[in-house]
């Protein structure tokens, strides 16, 4: 009787996660092996494999440097997100006057569109008229202002920058909160022993925060993956493929190409690539705990 | 004698600098919307303008259906986060106190496996769904699909809120006779109405700040929401950065405003839980 009304009350829940979420997803999963391309319907068909290896194989738009550059979006963004949120979090653990205020402002990027802060930042690293480019000539650095999205070789840092401004708070949040537990006990107990500074962060604070270092750290990685709308807002991937990582690749497929068929295939090939970084990820984690023990 | 240390300095300087860093893209795209077209192409820059105008937010809703766009996205953010809300009220309230745990950490885990999922991963299947059904280029449709997005991790959070209730509140309404509704309704929902406005914060600022679903799943230029609107002026040729600039603005205040009232409980309930975005 009473579990009877706990199970109705989770029905339009689960009716909306079923409907839009799994149901797509495995029609997505079926659509990757299909030829389906909105512009020529009639050649709707199953092709095997055939989109995995029209992608892995496009001559135009080579999949190893997509595979690179998904790489290096991925860790560049992410070990400075990483820094920078761990630092703040560090400066803001002690309380101090107007702490609150400062953290609201500071978190304020979460709420932010990552396709608004996008365009944003392509008008500040505008070739023409950009801040950067303004600030840069004022330091004596450039003679005069250079295209950063439209370079080849400085493409790629100029969307890591804004990606690393964006997602600093999240860690910042995250860790703040994690370190906030940290009982002090365990810090003057190091005191009394004569640790220093640094030995008290290695020995007591790392360890205290490492479950949330693992978790967010492979949070973040996911979403840094699934998160095409900052590049998509600034270069589209361009210019000449170098910062087109998958998944505005996919965006581009499905929206330039109307090819559902290889943009459904990448969206497989990113969601098994996460799967198989997920398990690495968690494996090593536990090993390096037990080697500590 | 303990000497002074300089960490106070030190610490002041670079949470200094840090907040100039995370303000200044902000406020230079705020400045850039109160420039005339040429100001904000002369070098060396203006860094205060030398005559503040709202011209380019004049010239954005003359020149496009900017109004039009604006009230869309609110409809589809404001009534798509009361719908989020709602049902997920009922599914937090239900996995908090669920009889078997079995089940409950089996639908946990659902719900933590459904935040990896992108929504763009999902855009393709659901436009062919919808295609079928003829529901492309119908607001309402996507208000499902957006209640859909955010339903996990909603629930996610209102199961947290509502799991620091204890059970001992409802016990005592239903020996007074309420139902199980009514104590929800009557008991619970008012202690835990902090954590029902995160909740519709959260669904909000994801709803409003959407991209590609609402490119994929929206045709008519009447039913544009912002994000689809100021993608479209990309392409469009001869858009100034004036213009741009007002309009991106115009994209950023709602959820600032929002995550300002939401704010305490929105961190509350992110560190609590998995997180997106």
């Amino acid at each position: 009787m009473e579990k009877t009304h706990y199970r109705w009350m989770l029905v339009p829940t689960l009716l909306f996660l079923v409907l839009f979420i799994y149901v797509p997803v495995v029609r997505g999963g079926v659509m990757a092996f299909q030829h389906y391309n909105l512009f020529d319907l009639s050649t709707l068909r199953f092709n095997g494999v055939g989109n995995f290896i029209s992608v892995i194989t496009d001559k135009h738009i080579s999949f190893a440097q997509i595979l690179l550059n998904t790489a290096v979006w991925l860790i560049g963004s992410l070990t400075f997100q990483f820094i920078l949120g761990f630092a703040l979090a560090l400066l803001l653990r002690k309380p101090f006057a107007g702490r609150g205020l400062y953290t609201a402002f500071v978190f304020y990027g979460w709420a932010l569109s990552g396709f608004a802060i996008g365009l944003t930042w392509a008008w500040l690293f505008n070739g023409q008229a950009g801040l950067v480019n303004d600030l840069l000539i004022r330091l004596g650095v450039l003679d005069q202002p250079i295209g950063f999205l439209s370079n080849p070789r400085l493409a790629m840092m100029s969307v890591i920058i804004p990606n690393i401004w964006y997602g600093v708070p999240f860690f910042g949040i995250m860790l703040l909160a994690a370190l906030q537990s940290v009982p002090n006990e365990l810090y003057e107990a190091a005191t009394l022993d004569g640790a220093a500074t640094v030995r008290k962060f290695i020995s007591v604070t790392v360890p205290y925060v490492k479950p949330t270092i693992v978790s967010t750290i492979l949070l973040r990685t996911m979403w840094i993956v699934n998160f095409p709308d900052l590049i998509y807002a600034m270069t589209n991937g361009g210019p000449v493929n170098r910062t087109n990582i998958l998944a505005t690749q996919m965006i581009n497929k499905v929206f330039k190409e109307y090819d559902y068929g290889q943009g459904s295939a990448i969206a497989v090939i990113i969601m098994l690539l996460l799967f198989v970084y997920a398990v690495l990820y968690l494996r090593i984690v536990e090993d390096s705990k037990e080697e500590l023990l | 004698m303990k000497r002074r240390s300089p960490y106070p300095v030190i610490r002041f300087l670079l949470l200094a600098l840090y907040l100039i860093a995370a303000i200044f893209p902000l406020y230079w795209i705020f400045i850039t919307s109160l420039k005339g077209p040429k100001e904000i192409y002369t070098m060396p820059l203006q860094y205060l303008p030398n005559n503040p105008s709202l011209a380019s937010y004049r010239k954005l809703f003359s020149f496009s259906n900017f109004s039009t766009y604006f009230r869309n996205s609110l409809v589809i953010a404001l009534i798509s986060s009361l719908l989020a809300m709602a049902v997920s009220i009922f599914s937090g309230f239900s996995l908090s106190r669920y009889p078997t745990k079995r089940t409950k950490g089996a639908l946990q885990l659902v719900l933590y496996f459904t935040q990896t999922i992108p929504t763009f991963i999902i855009m393709v299947p659901i436009f062919t769904m919808f295609s079928r059904l003829g529901w492309v280029d119908r607001t309402a449709a996507l208000m499902l699909v957006y209640v859909a997005t955010v339903v996990a991790f909603s629930t996610i959070m209102s199961k947290g809120f509502f799991d620091r209730i204890p059970t001992s509140l409802e016990e005592a309404a239903r020996i007074d006779g309420c139902s199980m509704f009514q104590s929800l309704w009557r008991v619970i929902l008012p202690i835990t109405r902090p954590g029902m406005a995160a909740i519709f914060c959260f669904a909000f600022i994801n709803i409003w700040n959407e991209l590609f679903l609402a490119v994929m799943l929206l045709m008519s230029n009447d039913k544009m929401t912002v994000p689809v609107a100021l993608n479209s002026f990309i392409s469009k040729a001869g858009i100034s950065w004036d213009v741009m600039s007002a309009g991106i603005v115009i994209a950023l205040l709602p959820t600032m405003i929002v995550f300002g009232f939401g704010q305490r409980y929105i961190v509350a309930g992110l560190t609590e839980g998995s997180v997106k975005g």
